[in-house]
């Protein structure tokens, strides 16, 4: 144990979330930057139950994935009462590239976004696990443009015809209608939902739709899809926390995101369905014109940065070719002032 | 149906842009040259690409200098006249400086239309010329008569009340003094930036020589200069008048 301690050589702190903080490090036996995850014991109560349920699920259900586009966990290791997560390092994520205004976010910018995230996803889905919590926060992003998803605290095995689930799941700008009328038997729908408010974001650059409740959730996205009834959405009025709404007209798509593609629209639309049985899967919308239309994802490493990680990365580069020219120059240098 | 043929397109092609305008009578009273954007990327306009980098910007809410780092597919306000005409370029953006013009489109009196271009205009002129060319030789042949003894002879007897009815009719204005040296100018950069091909045997052919860019004129042909800078002015008879 004391072994692993050592490994990890702590390089910044990085933040502070409810259940852990996070760590830059050094793993001295690679080379390697790594994020450090430490699960905060909690309160004498919490403790006795033994390890937060968090971390658990998340140490569970990524010790058996391994994917490009999901984050990996690298290593666990424990000192005293404490357990250490070690996962790949990530320079940002999607919300601070979407809140950076000196960033354009191109249709070919959008639609690598779009392929990594469902990439990833489509291999959750077909291992049977629900991300549950998808929201452009927990899509990380390195330095070389590749997308991973990450945070899988709420992730959870579903497909058992009979088991329940909560429905107080995922970030509520996220949630889709199902989970907000109380649903307790859901599937990859409820992600799929949570990628098209992420897609729109990335075209709006501003949250898609913004509940300051559960009421004005559900609100929000019927003004702009209408309300549910037992024709488009057959079973609606029998889940548990069902109220009926105000009539809205629906608003055409193409008025919200007036500088979309037709296949764009279609993208955006399969995943917008508020019923959860037609909506798209990872791999049916994968397979959507609008992913082989030109124009082409724009290639990982050509993905915009943020302007601090840009400006990690001049800083970088400048001081290597510094050092390459002080030892080049180093020599002549000295011999002209011995001379 | 004189129209199309007019232009030189094919006939029958009702939303052929260059036969097409576009209008929205609630905009035309307010124009104005910080609005004309807006009103060109109205929904229904359908010159206006709605994937063009301006939607992208707008939609995103971003800051429109953005436009300048972006590359792909732009409109900009080329040219205005206040407060009747307003000229749009769309363009494709390669980097901050350089950028390839595709089409113009001018706002006259609140109604968009595509500017043609050269070719087509040329296509349309030659065509005309060609039709009315055609028009005369099938109008005088109409005229000729054949009698086995006489052999052939011209009869103008009896269209003669034809005839003066149609020099009655006011004579079109081929061209204006502006659009004339706007084409010679085009015409002008057209070839400066394709040169007609390098003759074989300059020495014996003086007109190819003249064709040579300056560039490539040597002390040779520094006399055939002179003579070439006569040649490319308009021909006499479409020189401004001045009066």
């Amino acid at each position: 144990m004391e072994s692993k301690l050592k490994r990890y050589e702590k390089i910044e702190f990085l933040g502070e979330g409810q259940f852990a903080t996070v760590y830059k490090a050094k793993d001295v036996e690679t080379g390697n930057i790594v994020a450090v995850k430490k699960i905060k014991l909690g309160s004498r109560i919490e403790a006795a139950d033994g390890i937060n349920r968090t971390a658990l699920r998340e140490i569970k259900i990524l010790q058996e994935l391994s994917h490009r586009n999901l984050i990996g966990l690298l290593d666990i290791f424990g000192h005293g009462s404490n357990v250490s997560l070690v996962f790949d390092f990530m320079d940002t994520d999607l919300e601070v590239i979407i809140k950076d205004n000196t960033i354009i976010l191109t249709t070919a910018n959008i639609k690598t976004y779009m392929i990594q995230t469902l990439q990833g996803l489509e291999y959750l889905h077909l291992n049977w696990i629900l991300h549950r919590d998808l929201k452009p926060n927990n899509l990380l992003i390195n330095g070389s443009g590749i997308l991973k998803v990450a945070d899988f605290g709420l992730a959870k095995l579903y497909g058992s015809p009979n088991r329940l689930n909560t429905h107080q799941v995922v970030t509520r700008w996220y949630r889709s209608p199902e989970l907000l009328y109380g649903a307790k038997q859901y599937g990859v729908c409820v992600d799929m939902w949570a990628v098209g408010c992420i897609l729109a974001e990335l075209l709006l650059r501003v949250p898609f739709l913004p509940g300051e409740s559960d009421l004005d959730q559900l609100t929000k996205i019927f003004q702009v899809l209408g309300n549910p009834t037992e024709e488009n959405w057959p079973g609606v009025k029998t889940l548990s926390d069902y109220i009926e709404f105000k009539p809205f007209q629906p608003v055409p798509l193409k008025h919200i995101f007036t500088a979309a593609g037709d296949d764009l629209l279609d993208v955006i639309a399969s995943m917008f369905v508020l019923d959860p049985s037609k909506r798209k899967t990872c791999t049916e919308v994968l397979k959507m014109p609008f992913f082989n239309n030109k124009p082409a994802p724009t290639i990982n490493s050509k993905l915009p940065l943020p302007q601090n990680v840009r400006k990690l990365k001049e800083l970088e580069r400048p001081s290597l070719k510094r050092k390459l020219l002080d030892s080049a120059e180093g020599g002549t240098l000295s011999k002209r002032l011995f001379t | 149906m004189m129209i199309p043929s007019r232009l030189g397109l094919t006939p029958g092609i009702p939303d052929h842009p260059l036969c097409t305008s576009w209008h929205d009578s609630a905009w035309i009273p307010i124009l104005n040259t910080g609005n004309v954007m807006d009103y060109f990327s109205e929904r229904s306009n359908p010159f206006f690409d709605r994937t063009c980098n301006n939607e992208i910007v707008k939609m995103q809410r971003l800051n429109p200098d953005q436009l300048q780092n972006m590359t792909g597919l732009e409109y900009v306000l080329l040219h205005v006249q206040e407060p009747i005409l307003y000229v749009i370029r769309k363009q494709h953006r390669h980097s901050p400086t350089q950028v390839v013009p595709f089409a113009d489109y001018y706002i006259i009196a609140g109604i968009i239309y595509q500017a043609p271009d050269l070719a087509t205009v040329l296509n349309s002129r030659l065509l005309s010329a060609v039709h009315h060319l055609q028009s005369a030789f099938e109008e005088a042949s109409s005229y000729a008569r054949y009698h086995p003894s006489k052999g052939y002879s011209w009869d103008f007897k009896r269209s003669g009340i034809d005839k003066v009815k149609k020099e009655e009719k006011p004579k079109e204005e081929a061209s204006s003094l502006f659009q004339r040296q706007r084409v010679d100018m085009l015409l002008g950069e057209l070839i400066k930036k394709f040169p007609l091909p390098q003759p074989q045997l300059p020495k014996i052919n003086p007109t190819a020589v003249v064709k040579t860019e300056p560039e490539n004129g040597t002390t040779e042909n520094k006399e055939s200069k002179s003579d070439k800078q006569e040649k490319i002015k308009p021909p006499p008879e479409k020189k401004p008048k001045i009066n």
